[in-house]
């Protein structure tokens, strides 16, 4: 047996009806402002359907809803039924095509085309379309013609499907005992994660974010939202990461409650290939960059990528996360000298002679220029913060190979680096 | 899986030249195997290259060649796909040089010092942090850049620095690489390679449009009875 109710005014929230219906039976499906309910078995608790059907409409008005109810033996005349008649209707078995025969034809939700159409052939109710022969009907419409036919008699083209809860993934603990330090309270995180990581395990999902919520004993609530580079459900990692964070950012006072919840995402599928090394652990990636909180938060730590451009030392910092595949750049040919890079460079005096570089001085760099080459110049970004630069490779009497340039835009000389 | 089968499984790939070098397979132990410089003659004199489970350090004076060393090590490491990590309290290591030795940037995680204010990050923090990444087990090298860090800095170290370090690298397939400009440390089984340079090598006559082509240089493996070789590192474009 199936029940149907509907509200013909907008609902005050979204799920209203979904609460009041999964209060009978678990299994509903939600259509907006109307709700299925899959009735069966619920003989044995209700004397009647009447009284079932009271007791749904009692609910409803309990929460200050004036709905209309229907039960039916298909999940067709029990829908079309609950929206087209006021208050309670009871659909006995086999006499579905009477009950929604006076019923409008609007009731079915038509498309404008098909409700022109039944207008023109004079189709007013539910009761009309049934009467139509089913084969001429499907002549002229097709498989959808002679589907509406059966709808308007009450018969059901598919089944319920239930509408899932909404999954909240969520675990509180209210200390007897305030709780001030690391220690104590990574006990008690365990107790809160293990359960809310199976509980995601069991679903297939994982946790994209945790957000722990700490009721402090002056009734301070001191949050923390925690986002690793990859969704997990490994307890102990979360554990980690929450004290690393909590080391670096504590609350200051003792906890008196403690609430964890977790953000759910999908379970990452992935196929290792046989021929590729195999790739990090995101967990464990996630809980060393975690360790180095003190790089990370400063912007000092990450993976260096170059930036498009003719300037030099144009780089930005991005964030480490090695990519799983990726072509590796071909390996040249010889190795090659590297410049070690002053930031910011070091301001220089140097003496020129025959309008060459002859002697530099800079904070721990001195000497004669032995030899040198150069210059080559070099400038751009002339439409936004222009830069011009004149290039020299100097050897040092003392010992040294160094990369000078002239800035031709503040006329002063720097070193940018040494070859190593 | 048995043995028997692994090596017949690496034999087909080899057969097949689906790779040229099969990389671990996975739970393999790659502890036995050296972690190659890049450079035939320095993985010649090295039987292969650093030593893995090992604290080894690559010393000499300015512009020796010691960073473009390093640096070849790291890429060819890279070249098998695995991670690599630079810990640079001075910050000088320069992406652009990095990147044309033909380190994958994307699979570096650098750690730069450097910085003034607050959050300044000195030497002791650099070699936490080493501690950090070489007991995750996820980089297959790690450098430690401390050329440019004075050394009364480095002497106010505590003794025990270098063991710890190297007991932690221990149990684990990373090699650490010790970049400075003096000796100051390797393990047991590590490596201690000292870079002396040679003459710069130009191209043309002295004038304008003369560009510095590559500096020669040699290394001496061991510090008692050292084995040499020369090579040549060529200058960035």
């Amino acid at each position: 047996m199936y029940g149907c109710l509907h509200s013909p005014r907008p609902l005050p929230f979204e799920g209203s009806l979904l609460d009041i219906a999964r209060e009978f039976t678990p299994r509903v499906e939600g259509l907006g402002t109307t709700v299925l309910l899959d009735l069966h078995g619920l003989g044995r608790v209700w004397e009647s359907p009447a009284l079932l059907g009271r007791s749904l409409l009692a609910a409803g008005r309990g929460r200050g809803l004036e709905l209309q109810a229907a039960l039916a033996w298909t999940r067709m005349a029990a829908l079309l039924a609950a929206r087209g008649r006021a208050g309670l209707t009871l659909v006995p078995p086999g006499g579905e095509p009477e009950v929604l025969a006076p019923l409008p034809l609007e009731l079915l939700q038509l498309p404008p085309e098909r409700r022109d159409l039944f207008h023109r052939w004079g189709l007013k109710s539910l009761g009309d379309l049934a009467a139509l022969p089913a084969v001429g009907l499907a002549e002229r419409l097709g498989p959808d013609g002679a589907r509406l036919r059966r709808m308007a008699r009450g018969e059901d083209d598919q089944p319920l499907v239930a509408t899932p809860r909404a999954e909240s993934f969520e675990c509180t603990l209210e200390l007897e005992w305030p709780v001030d330090g690391l220690e104590p309270l990574s006990f008690l995180l365990a107790r809160l994660l293990e359960p809310l990581c199976a509980g995601l395990r069991a679903r297939g999902r994982r946790a994209a974010g945790l957000v722990l919520d700490l009721v402090l004993v002056d009734r301070r609530l001191y949050r923390r939202a925690l986002r690793p580079a990859a969704p997990t459900a490994e307890p102990r990692t979360w554990r980690t990461l929450l004290l690393l964070d909590l080391e670096a950012h504590p609350p200051g006072e003792a906890i008196a409650a403690i609430t964890v919840r977790a953000e759910a995402t999908p379970a990452r599928l992935v196929q290792f290939s046989l021929l590729d090394p195999a790739q990090p652990s995101p967990e464990r990636l996630a809980e060393t960059l975690a360790r180095l909180q003190e790089w990370t938060a400063a912007g000092r730590a990450g993976s260096p990528a170059l930036v498009d451009t003719h300037r030099p030392e144009a780089f930005v910092m991005a964030t480490f996360s090695p990519p799983s595949q990726a072509a590796v750049p071909a390996l040249p040919s010889a190795p090659r000298l590297a410049l070690r890079a002053f930031r910011p460079p070091l301001p220089a005096r140097v003496s020129l002679r025959d309008g060459e570089p002859a002697f530099v001085s800079a904070p721990g760099i001195r000497g004669a220029v032995v030899d040198r080459a150069g210059p080559w110049r070099a400038s751009g970004d002339w439409w936004d913060v222009a830069w011009s630069r004149e290039e020299w490779d100097v050897s040092l009497g003392g010992g040294g190979f160094y990369r000078i340039f002239r800035d031709r835009m503040r006329e002063a000389w720097f070193v940018e680096g040494e070859m190593d | 899986m048995s043995a028997a089968l692994k090596a017949a499984l690496e034999d087909l790939l080899r057969c097949r030249r689906l790779q040229e070098e099969g990389p671990p397979l996975r739970g393999e132990d790659r502890r036995l195997r050296p972690l190659p410089t890049g450079i035939q003659g320095v993985d010649a004199l090295l039987g292969g290259g650093l030593p893995r489970g090992q604290v080894s350090e690559v010393h000499g004076p300015r512009s020796s060649g010691r960073t473009g060393l390093v640096l070849s090590l790291v890429a060819a490491s890279m070249a098998r796909g695995s991670l690599a990590a630079w810990v640079d309290p001075a910050d000088r290591l320069a992406p652009a040089s990095a990147s044309a030795a033909g380190v994958d940037l994307a699979r570096l995680l650098w750690l730069r010092g450097g910085a003034r204010g607050p959050r300044a990050r000195g030497l002791p923090e650099a070699v936490a942090a080493v501690a950090t990444l070489v007991g995750s087990g996820l980089f297959e090298a790690v450098v430690l850049d401390v050329a440019a860090v004075p050394v009364h800095e480095l002497g106010r170290l505590p003794g025990s620095t270098w063991i710890r370090l190297q007991r932690m690298v221990a149990d684990s397939p990373c090699a650490l690489v010790l970049l400075a400009e003096a000796h100051v440390a390797r393990g047991p089984a590590g490596a201690s390679l000292e870079l002396r340079a040679s003459a710069p090598c130009w191209s043309g006559a002295a004038g304008p449009g003369r560009l510095l082509r590559g500096l020669g240089t040699e290394l001496l493996a061991g510090r008692h009875s050292p084995r040499r070789v020369a090579f040549e590192l060529q200058a960035p474009v």
